[in-house]
């Protein structure tokens, strides 16, 4: 099982998941196999992060050939790029079927087909797998919504549906076209990342191409201005739905560009970077704005997470090592501190029975222990130092001043925008006098303290030693800053070679 | 000489055509159908004449075949329509319009 | 030695961060059942600021053992965060700035956590409250011994963080946590320049080393525009921490916290933050005099601007806090002409007779169940004679009365701007000398001289008990002493303060002849005397509440800029996110995908138009789109 330990990380929670929508199982039954299987999963989720070298490459590698006449295989593998984004799927599933018990089997079977699938898409190590799994991850959140949601989930549904389906489709077209090219230049065919690198392309189509993988995965992430699929899905979105796709699945945009784009597509790359760190960070400032017109938490949440996804893709494309870096680091820590508020916010519209920030107060007197729990999450995600949140975000706002003043100074302002919203909510929510609603609020069993347990944990010790992640992360970071770095010399070079050939 | 039979052959179908296009009654629709088939099986028989061949023979043959089944089926069909609406009439009939 | 001091300097901030966490953890886990006793609680949160003062004292006596050029250990406890070039440990540094910092925070910290046993001791969620007291010291430990910014930049926000969760404290009452909102805000907005001013001093020289040394070492490379953008931008980050203009608006709202909190925000902690912070960074202020000559005349005027409020406010918690923020002036006045050593001398004298008085404050306040406003008072003097002596000691020192600490350490300062050359920050420094006293002394007699206000309050008035009155004696020996550790050499002292801290701070030693420097102290005194004076005259035989009409007025209401800064800004972000959440994302960023979303029902629409029904009509389209194929394929035949 360990030579396959990354296939088992994906198939067993997908099989398992299979098995409950097939079988009879009563509700009860299907969550306490969900957890059993998401534990399981972490297990080898440990397993295979303490037999991690993290020298630079993948390692763990599967490969098999697939249908070998179009050079399509089944190659997985983990970096230092996929490993945290793994990590964190695979330690955050089991707190979500410890805190929430009311659902259908269908909710337990879509969530574990959901966990598989995400695996399955940041290990890829072949365009055409990853792609499958890139279309297979939405499928468990477009029933997620469609069934388990709130009043308006039927827009909502559609709408993130046919927002990401146009997004890949256009990705599945850039693929093929990848794969011709290389059949082209190379006479074999091969949709293998690594291969794919060695591709030459230039000239408009490689520009649409490169447009068509951008597009989907800043969809994905959500890069503004493509983000308003968001606030809906993760306001109608049932809890669970919500966690999933802002603690990962989000991030598995960001893990894209960076797999993909960066190799395949070096020069339009770098010849758009600016234009994209703008979008980064012009989405962290509306999206920040935004969030403080919200008159419902979950929305407001919504946009929080918006708004950081923001400063993560700006960290993409600063073309440093310190904000390559700082934007994967942020990843996980993203990945804990919005996850924990959406799970918070999850157990306070089930218990409340309403998402309306006006409808509530003084929750901090009845329920000190969710308070302070919800209070470090929010520390985190405002990026106080001493928590998680802080190192990637100042890695990051490091590595845009070098990259482009004006744009450093402008996400430096997230210091300030997200802690408006964040402290206003809190206030309105936590503070003041409690009301007749929040007088029944029951603070949080402890069950449900043992599954905050692990989040809390690793927000405060990423934040006070950090360095044993960062560790693992910056080589394979430094690969891809060598990458951009060669194609921005190559640039340069070739508009040297014009410039002499216009002067002859 | 044989394109009098073909003439003929024409001159069946286009009223078989207009019979379909223009009549409201089902029956008639069906009947102007019927019209349609044995104006092709004219076609089909000439032009074994013309080729010296059994082919246009045993495709007329088969023709028969299935125009036979066919009025089975649509005898049928007109009266589960007539039960169904109590009239004949095409137009009402019309749970396609979009 | 040495070693032990490593060991110590690790363990010093440690030790109050333990004690939060412990109590944390004590009070979350039997804040649902049966709940420890008070005392208990009360005795773990003293026992780490207590320790802590111990260890702050033999860090400072082992520090004073080394040779002058030595006196600087640093211990790195791990590597906190490594990539490229950026390299920050988690490393804690001991030199002479900082051991005299931690010797009073630490100091002033355990009496402040001492005295609150008495003050809180009705309160339902004691706990909490030293929980939140000790993480703001051990905040406060880390800022003052890290080892470079981006540690102190832990305690940086560390600090901010405390102090949003202690002004907030009574949080069921919205304008107490609007209050704390705002201070977070504030320090927000500072901390934005400091992290921006470490970023561009990383870029400039961090990478061969982001900690104090090694920018020392290298401060000489630093470009002159790019030495002048970092100081202003880390001034930012102090005017932020340290209440001066523009971002002063916070630290006057503070005071919705408890009374202790007050002290320890203003006297020991925080505040001060952003004066040791240019002291810290002398080496590359001292390159820039223009930037200290900005940070000179900001704090003067926010010297002044504050001491205008103070005079015209009726609660005793405001009188004190504008005079901190008006004291808070001074000291960047100092740093600004490069007397940091006197800048950082007033830090330490400001903290003992600040905390006298704010605790003294909350003494009053104690006895007189939680009034806060000087006109219901009156006449104290007699039911609190403890209280009314100490304060009277604070308010001495605090108005320069010689020999009071206050009076020597703004002396230095005021002394420094003049020899320095900038006559204008001594001009106004002198006249805010005078109206410090006229404030401090209205309230002193309005509080403590003529007939009770309000009997009732005034007959129920008692001395606290002795918890509460020992830290204050201790502290008004600190406030009448303080001073003589540093004592000019007019008065036959060695400036001891001064040349302890001369390895750590690049003083500029402003010479002047002696007959200027009496000159100098003399106008002090006078301004002292004039200032008591009228104070005198106005108050001492009893006063009633004013009304304040023309310039009192404006001043009364803080010349209105709370207002302005909500309508400038506050307002304008609210109205942002409205637009943007009503009309801009549905409408604009939404369009295309709305504008997609029709073009399919609009082609929908055109097509349902072709499907009638009926099914002569579909044979009619077969029909004719037979033809057409025929027509097609006998074209290309022919």
């Amino acid at each position: 099982m360990f030579e396959h330990i990354i296939s088992s990380m994906i198939f067993l929670p997908i099989i398992a998941g299979l098995i409950l929508l097939l079988t009879p199982v009563t509700k009860n039954g299907a969550r306490a196999m969900a957890l059993v299987v998401s534990v399981a999963v972490l297990i080898l989720g440990l397993k295979l992060y303490t037999g991690f070298i993290g020298a630079g490459g993948m390692e763990f590698v599967e490969n098999y050939v697939w249908f070998p006449s179009l050079g399509i295989n089944y190659t997985l593998g983990v970096d230092g790029i996929s490993l945290f984004i793994l990590m964190a799927g695979t330690v955050l599933f089991p707190s979500i079927f410890l805190i929430f018990t009311t659902k259908s089997k269908g909710y337990y079977a879509n969530l574990l087909i959901a966990q598989g699938a995400m695996a399955g898409a940041v290990c890829a190590g072949d365009l055409m797998l990853f792609y499958i799994f890139w279309e297979v991850m939405l499928l468990p959140i477009f029933f997620m919504i469609g069934l388990f949601g709130g009043e308006g989930k039927i827009a909502a549904t559609l709408k993130i549906t046919l927002y990401t389906i146009a997004g890949s489709l256009l990705m599945l077209a850039a693929i093929f076209y990848l794969g011709v090219a290389f059949h082209n230049q190379f006479g074999i065919w091969s949709f293998n990342i690594v291969n794919m690198a060695a591709l030459k392309l230039h000239g408009t189509v490689a520009v649409l191409a490169f447009v068509g993988f951008m597009l989907a995965f800043a969809i994905k992430i959500p890069l503004f201005p493509f983000h308003t699929w968001l606030p809906d899905a993760y306001t109608e979105g049932p809890a669970a739905a919500t966690f999933v796709l802002s603690a990962i699945m989000a991030k598995i945009g960001v893990y894209a560009v960076i797999r993909f784009v960066i190799p395949i597509f070096g020069a339009e790359f770098t010849r758009y970077a600016l234009i994209m760190a703008y979008l980064g960070v012009i989405g962290m400032m509306y999206c920040g704005f935004a969030a403080i017109a919200q008159k419902d938490f979950k929305r407001m949440l919504a946009f929080s997470s918006a708004s950081h996804m923001g400063i993560i893709a700006l960290g993409l494309f600063c073309m440093n090592i310190q904000a390559l870096t700082g934007s994967l680091f942020q990843i996980v820590a993203h990945a804990t501190s919005t996850g924990a508020l959406f799970l918070f916010a999850g157990i306070l519209e089930e218990r409340m029975q309403t998402r309306k920030i006006a409808d509530l107060g003084g929750i901090a007197g009845r329920a000190p222990v969710f308070a302070m729990f919800f209070a470090i999450a929010m520390l985190a995600s405002v990026g106080l130092p001493g928590t998680s949140g802080f190192i990637g975000e100042f890695l990051i706002i490091l590595g845009a001043i070098k990259y482009n003043v004006a744009i450093g100074v402008l996400a430096g302002t997230s210091l300030i925008i997200g802690v408006c919203y964040m402290l206003w909510m809190f206030q309105r929510v936590f503070f003041e006098k409690s009301n007749e609603r929040t007088e029944k609020f029951r603070d949080l069993s402890a069950a449900e303290v043992l599954a905050f347990l692990p989040i809390l944990v690793l927000i405060i010790v990423m934040g006070i030693y950090p360095q044993p992640f960062i560790k693992k992360i910056e080589p394979a970071a430094r690969i891809q800053i060598n990458t951009i770095l060669h194609n921005m010399q190559v640039a340069d070079a070739n508009a040297l070679l014009q410039g002499t050939n216009l002067e002859k | 000489m044989i394109i009098n039979y073909l003439t003929l052959s024409i001159i069946l179908f286009c009223l078989g055509i207009l019979g379909v296009i223009s009549r409201r009654n089902v029956f008639t629709v069906f009947m102007s159908i019927e019209l349609m088939l044995n104006a092709a099986n004219l076609a089909f028989i000439t032009f074994a004449r013309l080729h010296v061949s059994m082919d246009g023979h045993v495709l007329a043959m088969l023709v028969i075949a299935v125009a036979a089944a066919e009025a089975a089926l649509a005898l049928a069909v007109v009266i589960l329509l007539h039960k169904h609406k109590g009239v004949l009439d095409t137009n009402i009939f019309s749970l396609l319009k979009g | 030695m040495e070693q032990t001091a490593h060991f110590y300097l690790g363990l010093i901030p440690l030790m109050p961060l333990i004690g939060a966490v412990l109590i944390g953890l004590m009070h979350v886990t039997t804040c649902r059942g049966h709940r420890f006793p008070d005392k208990l609680y009360a005795v773990l949160a003293c026992i780490g600021p207590v320790l802590a003062c111990i260890m702050a004292f033999q860090v400072f006596t082992i520090l004073k053992t080394l040779p002058v050029e030595h006196r600087i250990l640093v211990h790195k406890v791990f590597t906190w965060f490594s990539v490229g070039e950026l390299n920050i440990s988690m490393g804690f540094m001991a030199d002479p700035l900082s051991s005299l910092m931690i010797l009073f925070v630490t100091f002033i910290g355990s009496l402040i956590h001492i005295y609150s046993i008495g003050y809180m001791a009705d309160d339902k969620t004691y706990a909490k409250f030293f929980g939140y007291m000790n993480l703001f010291l051990g905040s406060m430990l880390i800022l003052v011994l890290g080892d470079g910014p981006v540690v102190m930049f832990v305690g940086w926000e560390g600090v901010g963080l405390c102090s949003y969760l202690l002004i907030s404290y009574y949080n069921e009452d919205s304008s107490n946590v609007l209050a704390g909102n705002k201070a977070f805000i504030v320090n927000r907005i500072g901390d934005l320049g400091f992290v921006l001013g470490m970023a561009f001093l990383f870029w400039a020289i961090g990478a061969q080393g982001f900690d104090y040394i090694s920018l020392k070492a290298n401060a000489h490379l630093l470009p002159q525009a790019t030495a002048m953008l970092v100081c202003l931008l880390l001034f930012v980050g102090a005017t932020g921490k340290s209440a001066q203009i523009p971002l002063y608006v916070w630290l006057p709202d503070a005071m919705a916290g408890p009374t202790p909190v007050s002290a320890l925000i203003h006297a020991a902690t925080m505040v001060t933050a952003g004066v040791y912070m240019v002291a810290r960074f002398s080496f590359l202020y001292v390159t820039v005099p223009d930037a200290g000559e900005i940070v000179a005349w900001i704090g003067i005027l926010t010297a002044l601007v504050s001491a205008i409020y103070g005079m015209f406010q009726d609660d005793i918690k405001k009188v004190l806090a504008y005079s901190t923020v008006s004291q808070l002036g001074y000291m960047f006045a100092g740093v600004g002409v490069a007397a940091y050593s006197a800048g950082i001398f007033h830090v330490f004298t400001h903290a003992f007779f600040k905390a006298l008085l704010f605790l003294g404050a909350g003494s009053v306040i104690y006895a007189m169940h939680h009034e806060q406003n000087i006109w219901k008072m009156g006449g104290l003097k007699k039911k609190l004679p403890v209280t009314y002596l100490t304060m009277l000691v604070g308010a001495l020192a605090l108005s320069g009365c010689p020999p009071f600490s206050g009076f020597f350490s703004k002396d230095e300062i005021l002394f420094s701007a003049f020899a320095s050359g900038h006559k204008a920050i001594w001009a106004i420094g002198v006249l805010v000398a005078g109206m410090t006293a006229y404030y401090t002394f209205r309230m002193i007699f309005v509080v403590f001289h003529g007939e009770p206000h309000s009997k009732s309050s005034y007959d129920h008035a008692h001395e606290p008990p002795p918890v509460m009155t020992v830290p204050l004696v201790l502290l008004a020996i600190g406030a009448l002493l303080a001073g003589f550790f540093n004592l000019p050499e007019l008065f036959g002292g060695h400036q001891m303060v001064s040349s302890w801290l001369e390895p750590s701070v690049l003083d500029h030693h402003a010479h002047a002849e002696a007959s200027t420097e009496w000159m100098v102290m003399g106008s002090s005194v006078l301004a002292f005397v004039i200032g008591f004076s009228i104070a005198y005259v106005k108050f001492a035989k009893g006063a009633q509440l004013p009304v304040f009409t023309g310039f009192a007025k404006f001043a009364y209401n803080k010349f209105y800029i709370d207002e302005l800064y909500d309508m400038l800004f506050v307002q304008p972000y609210k109205s942002i996110g409205a637009i943007i959440w009503k009309d801009f994302d549905p409408n604009v960023t939404d369009g295309p995908r709305k504008a997609i979303s029709w073009l399919y029902g609009a082609i929908g629409d055109a097509f349902r138009l072709v499907q009638t029904g009926y099914v002569r009509v579909y044979a009619i389209y077969m029909v004719i789109g037979l033809s057409l194929i025929s027509l097609l394929i006998s074209q290309t035949l022919n």
